[in-house]
């Protein structure tokens, strides 16, 4: 890790102005020693929205010497003072400020970058308003609600010159970055098929609800705010399993299955076979809502992309999030369990990788070195988009339950009015993207 | 790893279930708007439904509920996609009918839809006294762009203040990268040049030089 290399904020300031080369001065050029960050140089963040999820990413952020964490912003208060009791028992002090206005936290001028990590509704809404307020964003997956959604992400950070990292973090995962080195290097020769696997339905159906639970009478605001829990979507009557985490399989909230690990998976798969660019142009849905389903999707070169709900550990047992490369030489296939599955000729090329459970920390340093780089970290915005879209439009078809025709340079639907229709979802007032 | 939690839509009561509701055709769910008799639930879900299947004859249900403060924004989630003219002319015929929030929504639809025909209430709305209804009026004429958009967002820029200018910063963004995308090049340049002064917020300061540099490196001949 390299740390102390450039002074933060002179740095920022010249490449985002001038889109110049960057100016490197070694940390021994400064005379720091050793391991040691220069307040100047430290990347100073906050939160928004930090829950279970929000949890593993925080530890993983704060756990770096050049982080300095000082604000908390989220809609309840419970999650408020838990936060900050973190933060402050880790710096020693009390000194974690506190907001439920996520204006109030972005104005301020010290912090550099944020972490979100509230429910997939606010995910685009709140990384675009970060970046207009001139912060870089580390955002959980999903990260759009929508194919606009996806589209505003994307133009947003290119347009304000931020750095972006999806919570896509098995891209530095050293299991998956090793398939993917196998793909890259030829070992399979030509690619014919990535397989991504989908949310079990068990978990998450390819078609989440449109009901409403009962209602139940809402807490006061400094408790759970809901009207601002709510967001940018559509109102319904407050009930505590949805703020409790439950909000999950819920049409106005999620993606169902196919977000929900497909942007994990979908994303390693366009990586991998150099789509990062692009989306397939032909979705073609099976299955239903009760029972392990798929959508078959295909490439404008004719590779193919399965979407396929294989279960839990995935159709040999490698953990959760699998994904399967096929060439015409062999096949590789990982998840979560870190151990890697592959056709025999490709066994000799294997080699011990770090563990899988590590990715989340190589994810979260690959965005911080971006901060101070300006580079684009692995899974940057347009990456995130290109991924994200392609899920939408699997999502899109499913849900229409007939083969869709997508034309990736119109960022469209051919011929069919009702699924570019379902390209959007109206936020609600004041909220837009 | 732990398998989630089992999800809980099933536990639903009936009167807030969807999927009957949800299989509906255009005319069925129009009839759930028009009908007083209807729930909240239904007609909100009739609404959602309507963006997708809804046609020129649902534009007039879904209108009706635009100045009711719980459905006015399921009726711009029926109309907002509705590639019909006539959803245009009922968000644009409901803007002097609708304040505060409900306004701040109306408007932003307009903007999602880049209603070009919005442009001259917006530039009012732009100057007015609510500086909620004049950022959102700010960042839909950005969305919609064109000429007339960046003469009145230009406008706006020398004379709004805080949050607003910030807002109308932006809204210039987005409206100069809609110019240079139909071949406007001049005139998207001015426009950045305009958020270069020490004045405008910082980020899109930083933007407009990016977005300056980028524009005139396209240009550049081959060395």
């Amino acid at each position: 890790m390299q740390q102390g290399s450039v002074s933060r904020r002179g740095f920022v300031k010249t490449a985002s102005a001038l889109a110049a080369a960057p100016m490197i001065v070694p940390s021994h050029v400064l005379g720091q020693r050793a391991g040691a960050v220069a307040p100047s140089d430290k990347i100073v963040a906050a939160g928004i929205g930090i829950g279970n999820r929000g949890n593993h990413d925080l530890r993983a952020l704060i756990s770096f010497g050049q982080v300095r964490f000082v604000a908390i912003c989220d809609v309840r208060n419970e999650r408020r003072e838990e936060v900050k009791s973190v933060i402050d028992q880790k710096y020693g002090n009390r000194d974690c400020a506190m907001y439920d206005d996520q204006y109030e936290l972005l104005a301020r001028q010290d912090i550099d970058a944020v972490l979100i990590a509230t429910g997939d509704r606010w995910h685009t809404p709140l990384s675009i308003i970060a970046a207009q307020h001139g912060k870089d964003v580390y955002c959980e997956k999903p990260c759009s609600m929508s194919i606009e959604e996806s589209w505003a992400l994307a133009d947003a950070f290119r347009r304000y010159g931020r750095i972006y990292q999806a919570g896509c973090q098995r891209r530095n995962g050293g299991n998956n970055c090793l398939a993917t080195e196998l793909v890259e290097t030829g070992r399979l020769g030509k690619l014919h098929t990535v397989v991504a696997n989908a949310g079990p339905w068990v978990n998450w159906p390819p078609l989440p609800s449109h009901n409403w639970l009962a209602a139940e009478p809402e807490p006061p605001k400094a408790v759970v705010d809901w009207e601002r829990w709510l967001g940018p979507c559509p109102w319904r009557p407050y009930n505590s399993a949805y703020v409790r985490g439950g909000w999950r399989n819920f049409y106005d909230f999620h993606g169902g299955g196919i977000l929900e690990w497909g942007s994990h998976t979908v994303d390693l798969c366009q990586w991998a076979a150099k789509k990062d660019d692009t989306q397939p142009v032909e979705y073609v849905p099976e299955g239903g809502n009760t029972g392990p389903y798929a959508v078959h999707c295909k490439f404008a070169d004719g590779l193919k992309l399965e979407i396929v709900d294989e279960g839990w550990d995935g159709r040999l047992k490698l953990g959760a999030c699998t994904i399967r490369y096929e060439g015409e030489n062999g096949w590789v296939e990982t998840g979560d369990t870190g151990k890697i599955e592959c056709s025999d000729n490709l066994r000799p090329f294997l080699r011990p990788v770090t563990e899988a459970k590590l990715a989340l920390a190589y994810h979260m340093q690959d965005w911080l070195e971006c901060i101070k780089s300006r580079k684009q970290p692995r899974a940057s915005a347009a990456n995130a988009a290109n991924s994200h879209i392609t899920c939408h439009a699997a999502f899109i078809a499913f849900q229409l339950g007939r083969k869709l025709t997508w034309n990736p340079a119109k960022q469209e639907f051919v011929n069919d009015d009702e699924a570019n229709r379902l390209r959007f979802r109206a936020h609600r007032e004041p909220w837009r993207v | 790893m732990q398998a989630a939690k089992r999800p809980s839509p099933d536990t639903a009561p009936p009167e807030f279930q969807a999927a009957r509701l949800m299989k509906l055709d255009s005319a069925a769910l129009v009839a759930i708007l028009k009908n007083p008799g209807s729930t909240e639930f239904e007609k909100a879900k009739a609404c959602q439904r309507l963006a997708s299947v809804g046609g020129k004859d649902a534009v007039p249900a879904l209108a009706a509920l635009l100045t009711d403060p719980k459905m006015s924004h399921y009726g711009r989630y029926g109309l907002e996609p509705n590639p019909d003219p006539s959803a245009g002319d009922a968000l644009r015929a409901a803007l002097p009918k609708v304040k505060g929030g409900l306004l701040v929504g109306v408007i932003n639809s307009l903007g999602a839809r880049k209603d070009e025909q919005a442009v001259a209430p917006l530039t009012k709305l732009l100057a007015g006294a609510d500086t909620e209804v004049a950022k959102a009026a700010a960042a839909a004429l950005g969305q919609i762009s064109g000429l007339s958009a960046a003469k009145a967002l230009q406008g706006a820029l020398g004379k709004a203040q805080g949050p607003l200018r910030a807002a109308v910063a932006d809204g210039c963004l987005l409206c100069a990268e809609g110019l240079l995308a139909k071949g406007q090049r001049s005139e998207a340049l001015a426009l950045y040049d305009a958020l270069t002064r020490p004045d405008i917020p910082k980020p899109a300061r930083l933007a407009a030089m990016q977005a300056i540099t980028a524009a005139e490196i396209s240009l550049s001949r081959p060395r």
